[in-house]
């Protein structure tokens, strides 16, 4: 079934366009990239499709429900890494699960088992800005998967991650359905079979595989 | 998702950023401390008119340690895009509201807990459960309107400039309703009692107006 | 002339008669002398003020429901036809105050609530200036627009009750002789015209400015290209 459906997604911030018309369909289990260079629209059709915003124009249904009315149920369904960590810095990592352990409802002990799943179990207890970029985006991501959400949309997870961010992100997607932002072809290639390019705001076609150039 | 626990989720993070960091503590006690220095070189206080002096010292110490205390509490979120994670959680957006209003209304207490013992020690002014009272309520109040405002403002441009300018008249009923309780508690005339229940009823007033606009404040 | 033009035209001829009445009209106050003839464009205004406050309050109510973009129009329109009209408010108190009492400010509940007034809805204006134009920013001027209406009888309570704590110089209101209460009623009407004629015209303004904003220049786009994607 069709997890995502959207329908000319546009989005304006004032007088400045950000995205135009773009529309979508994600299928249950499917994993998409979203490419494009900075500015062509990635982080605003990515908010949109996490419910963080709600656009300008166009339609948008996740899991069947209208994303904006349902926002609160979908939250439940769905798991957002943002471009920003957005941890809370004087709370150590563990203390930051803690946190929307108890916003959520999802029991404590999730907590020890997400940082083993994003290997921070040695550092749970650091606070949050004595971690490194790279620590910290495993945080926010890890954050993202505490009550095991079936859709994830993730902006630019691998921004800071080393070279085992392919696998660290693999193991998160694996089951689940995913929009996935990045920078990076070669990374898009190996974990997604669907693309989305976007071009100042506007989709030049989605499509299987995208051939790597140069 | 128990709202009043969510809530205290909030309170008890923001309390324990706080304390960690130790940004917001200092900069209120140093308008504290400032608000006593100036009033004691800017009037000429005797024995005889430091209760008339004293309870304005009071108020406006308060209401700018206010300011400060509750345009902070969205400072830091917004900064670190944190404010956009936990509204992404299913937790009610009111809830969020009043675990922030909690957090700064506690700060603002402490302040109020070194505050009130300064100005009877420095001023000679009676230091008793009703002046206690009246400045607690109001606080609640004065948190709940501060808090919201600075939610407004925090995605606005010219922050500083405009938590003042709609906040204050906002806190006008307060200071007046809670001036005339410190003042009358504090032996000048002015009834106590009709003082303290409009501090209530305008904590009532205000508290629900609060949760109501606060989901249009916080979620998009 | 189009009918905006033609409107503004009978508003101000309206205004014109009206001070004819005020100053033709109307007979002298023996006590206050001619400075009493203030009174009726000062209370026109503060009643007109709180109309055009109290059409930002609905349209403020309105858009939070079904967020419909007319409303949030008349409240924009609404609250800077209200701040004009609370400045002649507040001036025009003053001009009166000076003579009559000798200082041109003192903190009675009405030129308390009053300044309150126009602090909340220059709030309410520079909220709108300063906030990215948008959904968010018409939800937030809801709020302040609906808080600044509930808290002006608030603050005017408090004000009063806070002089019964302080004895005080109380103002007498004598009662008004025929002609003082007609041209009174007939300036208001005037004056809630005018009102009403600078919110439509300020209205259509909003308009435009917001369909200026609304044709989001698709020609900066780069028009789409081929897929590059191979199947």
């Amino acid at each position: 079934m069709s997890i995502i459906v959207a329908n000319g997604l546009t989005h304006h911030f004032g007088n400045e366009p950000a995205l135009e018309g773009v529309d979508l369909v994600l299928d249950m289990g499917e994993h998409m990239a979203v490419l494009g260079d900075n500015g062509a629209g990635k982080t605003t059709l990515l908010r949109i499709l996490a419910t963080a915003l709600r656009p300008t124009a166009g339609r948008l249904q996740i899991a069947g429900l209208d994303a904006f009315r349902e926002r609160r149920r979908l939250r439940h369904y769905l798991g957002y890494v943002a471009h920003a960590p957005g941890l809370y810095p004087a709370l150590s990592a563990a203390e930051n699960l803690q946190f929307f352990c108890d916003l959520q409802d999802v029991a404590r002990s999730r907590v020890q088992e997400v940082l083993d799943a994003v290997g921070l179990k040695m550092v749970g207890h650091r606070r949050s800005d004595q971690l490194s970029r790279g620590m910290q985006q495993r945080l926010a991501i890890g954050r993202a998967i505490l009550h095991e959400p079936r859709l994830l949309i993730l902006d630019e997870p691998d921004a800071s991650l080393g070279s085992d961010a392919a696998d660290l992100l693999m193991a998160m997607m694996r089951d689940k359905t995913v929009v996935l932002a990045t920078h990076d072809h070669a990374l898009a290639n190996r974990l997604c079979p669907r693309t989305l390019v976007l071009r100042h705001g506007r989709s030049v076609g989605t499509a299987t595989r995208l051939r790597v150039v140069q | 998702m128990n709202p009043f626990r969510v809530a205290l989720a909030v309170a008890r993070k923001d309390l324990r950023s706080e304390w960690r960091t130790r940004e917001v503590v200092p900069a209120l006690a140093q308008f504290i401390i400032l608000a006593l220095l100036i009033g004691n070189f800017g009037f000429q206080i005797d024995s005889r008119n430091a209760t008339t002096i004293a309870p304005g010292i009071l108020w406006l110490a308060l209401v700018f340690a206010g300011l400060v205390a509750f345009g902070r509490t969205f400072a830091a979120e917004r900064e670190q895009a944190s404010l956009e994670a936990m509204l992404m959680t299913p937790a009610s957006p009111v809830a969020i509201f009043a675990g922030k209003a909690l957090a700064a209304g506690a700060l603002l207490v402490i302040c109020e807990a070194v505050l009130l013992p300064a100005l009877s020690i420095l001023f000679g002014t009676p230091f008793s459960g009703e002046v206690v009272a009246a400045v607690l309520l109001a606080t609640f109040g004065m948190a709940a309107l501060g808090v919201l405002f600075a939610a407004i403002v925090a995605r606005v441009r010219a922050r500083e400039l405009l938590l003042p300018l709609l906040t204050l008249p906002l806190w006008i009923p307060f200071v007046i309703a809670g001036g005339v309780a410190v003042q009358s508690a504090m032996g000048l005339p002015g009834n106590y009692q009709q003082a303290i229940g409009l501090l209530i009823d305008f904590d009532i007033l205000f508290v629900v107006l609060t949760s109501l606009a606060a989901r249009f404040v916080l979620d998009e | 002339m189009n009918r905006y033009e033609k409107a503004a035209a009978a508003a101000v001829a309206l205004m014109l008669v009206a001070a004819g009445a005020i100053f033709l009209y109307a007979p002298g106050d023996a006590l206050q002398g001619p400075v009493q003839r203030i009174f009726y464009l000062h209370v026109s205004s503060a009643i007109a003020a709180y109309g055009c406050f109290a059409v930002v309050l609905v349209g403020g109510i309105i858009y939070l429901r079904n967020e419909s973009p007319a409303a949030d129009r008349f409240a924009r329109a609404g609250a800077l036809v209200g701040v004009v009209f609370t400045t002649v408010t507040l001036v025009m108190g003053m001009l009166w105050a000076k003579p009559i009492w000798g200082s041109f400010w003192t903190w009675d509940a009405r030129l308390t609530s009053t300044l309150v007034l126009w602090i909340i809805y220059a709030g309410y204006l520079l909220v709108r200036r300063l906030a990215e134009p948008g959904r968010g920013a018409a939800r937030i001027a809801a709020v302040v627009g609906i808080f600044g209406f509930i808290d002006v009888p608030v603050v005017h309570f408090s004000v009063t009750w806070w002089r019964t704590q302080h004895p005080g110089p109380i103002v007498v209101n004598n009662a008004l002789p025929a002609e003082m209460l007609a041209t009174f009623l007939f300036t208001l009407v005037c004056t809630l015209v005018l009102a009403a004629v600078l919110i439509a015209i300020r209205y259509r303004i909003e308009t435009l400015l917001d369909a200026k904003m609304a044709i989001a220049e698709p020609a900066k786009l780069v028009s789409a290209q081929q897929p590059e994607a191979v199947p």
